[in-house]
């Protein structure tokens, strides 16, 4: 009977689906003076090995993956494995070269220092 | 005639995608849980997981920025607080563009299902997140009762 045989047939459509990384935007602080511009970025959990600072073309890409590890079974569970991720347009006069960056206690610190040429002048007005 | 089982089949098909895109759609919800920032809860909660261990509880806590010594953690009973101050590290000489990651002090507190033991308490602060482990208590080991 055809019918039986519907019935047994596999569900091929069925695609094995594997769980991907949530992603999620870190709460970031940013700070300016006149030579450097500041970023603060809470990334909990993040190791450094998994963090990525991209600059590229004016845009700075920060990415960082958490992996926590599974204990057992979770009765209460609010956060787990993400990746953290968020871009910014930065001014064109940041020196790349002399970024520094500093994962501490899940904070990752961005120290972008502005190049000598973009760093604010005064005009000196001659008397005519 | 005969309803042929195939087209039954497509038909609960068919309401199984509307349910998956559903789950899909009220999902988004549950996402902001597990990767906004802590802001979203009520005000200055750390994000916790807690695991039933067999005899342990573990906690881990979200709390980004801060160090051991701004952190307290206060055991009574089956009552676990955890509770902070975040120190302001605004460099002076900046002007502020931005500030998400306000808030200074948090506090969040549970009442466990089980005694806890808090003498053999263990609490490491990684990376940003807090562990505890939380022995449970003694007299919660199930007994067996024998019936004479």
């Amino acid at each position: 009977m055809s019918d039986r045989k519907d019935i047994a047939k596999k569900e091929d459509k069925a695609i094995e689906k594997t769980r991907e990384l949530r992603t999620a935007i870190p709460s970031v602080d940013i700070y300016e003076n006149e030579d450097a511009i500041l970023l603060h970025a809470d990334m909990p959990g993040v190791k450094k090995e998994d963090v990525s600072v991209n600059i590229d073309n004016g845009t700075l890409s920060l990415s960082g993956v958490r992996r926590l590890e599974k204990t057992g079974v979770s009765t209460w569970e609010e956060f787990s494995d993400v990746e953290y991720v968020r871009s910014f347009s930065i001014p064109q006069s940041i020196d790349v070269e002399r970024v520094e960056a500093e994962l501490k206690d899940g904070v990752l610190k961005l120290h972008l220092s502005k190049s000598e040429a973009a760093k604010p002048k005064m005009i000196e007005i001659k008397a005519a | 005639m005969f309803t042929k089982l195939s087209d039954i089949d497509r038909m609960f098909g068919a309401m199984d995608l509307l349910r998956n895109r559903m789950d899909n759609l009220f999902d988004g919800i549950h996402r902001s849980f597990l990767s906004g920032p802590a802001v979203t809860l009520n005000s200055n909660s750390p994000r916790t997981n807690i695991v039933e261990n067999g005899d342990n509880f573990e906690v881990q806590a979200e709390v980004p920025g801060i160090s051991k010594d701004d952190l307290n953690i206060k055991i009574q009973g089956n009552y676990l607080e955890i509770s902070g101050k975040r120190s302001v590290d605004t460099p002076d000489g900046y002007k502020v563009h931005r500030n998400e990651r306000g808030g200074n002090t948090f506090s969040r507190s549970f009442t466990l299902p089980d005694e806890l033991d808090a003498d053999n308490v263990a609490a490491t602060l990684e990376n940003g997140i807090l562990y505890l482990t939380l022995p449970k208590s003694e007299t919660v080991t199930p007994k067996q009762i024998t019936i004479n």
